[in-house]
């Protein structure tokens, strides 16, 4: 077992009346990608404050890598790099004074070279004399990620870093954070969208309502539910008849297609072809789909990732 | 200190960068100058110390938090706020661009006043005139800190301290002599912070001499100055208002 570099003990947060986290452990082992993963309003965000030192929590503790982020915060933020959801930074400043800026402001001063080594690194090299106002969507995310690592720390807490941006901008920004993955470093983000979790993180943390749900590798936790694979085909057989093959756990139509919940879904979908030939139909369109952690969230919440919290 | 100062320039390059910010501190006292000469250009000796602390005022209640207004609005506080970064080094760093601009002003000011109109200024006035200005200006910037820490929005700051603004300029002995005011309002004028700025510039700037009043002025401008930045700093806040 790798030693966590960030533990959460017990911690309770509020903004006034409302209770954003409540009683949330957990703890972030060195070098792993870690996700927090939630709808809008679930507390993701007010967790990585208490992290960063941005909100005293009510109760409970907080440490990165050993230190009491409230006993200490100036010593624990100058470990972290950090990207907060509004990515605002000093305004009226070129892409590369503001990486000047942010490195000195944790004490570290880069010279010019290196200064262009991070902006090429993160595909900004071109525009270091760029207002950061004029940058696109991509290149402010890009700019905020190179300013997070300016200081080069060790731990780095991302805030929903690909939201709103296009498909091919959040695949740039996903291999980046990949990169400072296999730099060694760890890193803590925040996203409401599954395939992202998916796609980046050794393990995650399902937070709903101000709760750690679950935590565990994306895999572990879509195989410890034993969630049903989902058939689809386009076929006309009698529900009843497709309900007593093996494995089977349910079975519907949406319009013309059947759809069916199964646990053993190559073993289904075999003996539906024997009952679609016995019945002389022919099928066509069939489709597969596993289970993903929008059905684990689905299972464990009693609600949908998409929805956001009504409490929030 | 490297910090400090790399911060600093920051600061400085983004309020040169801004041509709202250009304008309004460095091109409109001057036309406030050229104006104010064309309606009563043989007043001139009596307006230029006026106009320096009329515009310091507004500066300090106003245009000085803007930067920080917009900062905390736009999240850019918050982000600072996540780096090791000290409040006290962030204030100060803010403070020192806007004396300086403050000062600059001045400047301008002085010189449209000299080279327009004529009114005399020695080596001996510019160098007591200055630490009068130094004083006003931040008395004025910490009573606009104040101003900021109380409301929520920069628009509302700016309708709040523009407000206060105008009723200061109008009883303060800026642009109407105080003898126009009924006497109980002259009393109460007197203890209010733009009155002793306007009364320590004009003495120093016109006759390169120390107000008979200088210490009952600078004695009241420091309560005002220290009482200010004592409640500013409690009122500090690195995010906009719930």
């Amino acid at each position: 077992m790798s030693q966590p570099i960030i533990d959460v003990q017990k911690l309770t947060a509020t903004y006034g009346p409302v209770t954003a986290l409540n009683g949330v452990n957990l703890t972030v082992n060195k070098g792993e990608i870690f996700g927090l993963l939630g709808p809008n309003g679930a507390g993701k965000s007010t967790l990585l404050a208490c992290v960063e030192g941005l909100h005293n929590p009510k109760n409970g503790s907080v440490h990165v890598n050993g230190v009491d982020v409230q006993a200490d915060s100036a010593s624990t933020k100058s470990q972290l790099g950090i990207q907060l959801q509004k990515t605002a930074l000093l305004d009226d400043l070129t892409v590369a004074e503001l990486v000047e800026v942010y490195a000195a402001l944790y004490e570290v001063y880069l010279n010019s070279e290196q200064i262009d080594a991070l902006l090429t690194r993160f595909d900004l090299l071109e525009k270091r004399n760029t207002l950061s106002r004029r940058l696109s969507g991509g290149q402010q995310q890009r700019l905020a990620l190179a300013v997070a690592i300016a200081n080069d720390p060790q731990i780095v807490l991302l805030d929903e870093p690909t939201s709103a941006l296009d498909p091919h901008a959040r695949r740039a920004v996903w291999d980046m954070i990949r990169e400072l993955h296999n730099e060694g470093r760890t890193i803590v983000l925040t996203t409401h969208a599954m395939e992202e979790a998916e796609a980046l993180c050794g393990r995650i943390a399902i937070i709903d309502r101000g709760q750690v749900v679950s935590c565990d590798t994306p895999a572990a936790l879509i195989s410890s539910l034993k969630l049903n694979a989902m058939l689809k085909a386009t076929v006309e057989l009698p529900l009843e008849q497709v309900r007593t093959l093996p494995d089977v756990n349910n079975a519907r139509y949406t319009g013309q297609h059947l759809e069916v919940e199964t646990a053993r879904p190559e073993v289904t979908l075999t003996a539906l072809h024997e009952l679609a030939a016995r019945s002389g139909r022919s099928i066509s369109d069939v489709m597969l789909r596993q289970p993903n952690l929008e059905d684990v969230f689905l299972k464990l919440t009693g609600h949908a990732l998409a929805e956001s919290n009504p409490s929030a | 200190m490297k910090r400090f100062l790399i911060l600093t320039k920051a600061m400085t390059l983004m309020q040169l960068r801004n041509g709202y910010v250009l304008f309004w501190n460095f091109a409109f006292p001057v036309l406030l100058m050229v104006i104010y000469g064309a309606v009563m250009s043989q007043y001139m000796d009596y307006m230029t110390p006026g106009v320096i602390v009329l515009n310091a005022l507004s500066f300090g209640l106003v245009s000085s938090s803007t930067m920080m207004l917009e900062m905390r609005e736009k999240s850019v506080l918050r982000r600072l706020q996540a780096t090791p970064l000290p409040a006290r080094q962030l204030i100060g760093s803010y403070l020192l661009v806007n004396v300086i601009i403050g000062v600059l002003q001045s400047t301008l000011i002085i010189l449209a006043g000299v080279l327009l109109y004529d009114v005399p200024v020695t080596g001996t006035s510019l160098l007591l005139s200055y630490p009068m200005i130094l004083a006003g200006l931040l008395a004025f910037m910490a009573l606009g800190g104040i101003i900021s820490g109380m409301t929520a929005k920069a628009g509302a700051a700016t309708a709040v301290g523009m407000t206060i603004y105008f009723l200061l300029m109008f009883i303060s002995d800026m642009v109407f002599p105080l003898d126009m005011l009924p006497e109980w309002l002259r009393n109460v004028v007197a203890y209010l912070p733009a009155y002793p700025v306007v009364q320590l510039v004009r003495s120093a700037l016109l006759e390169a001499t120390l107000d008979p009043k200088w210490l009952t002025h600078l004695f009241l401008l420091a309560v005002y100055g220290f009482g200010a930045t004592f409640i500013a700093a409690k009122l500090f806040r690195w995010e906009p208002k719930a």
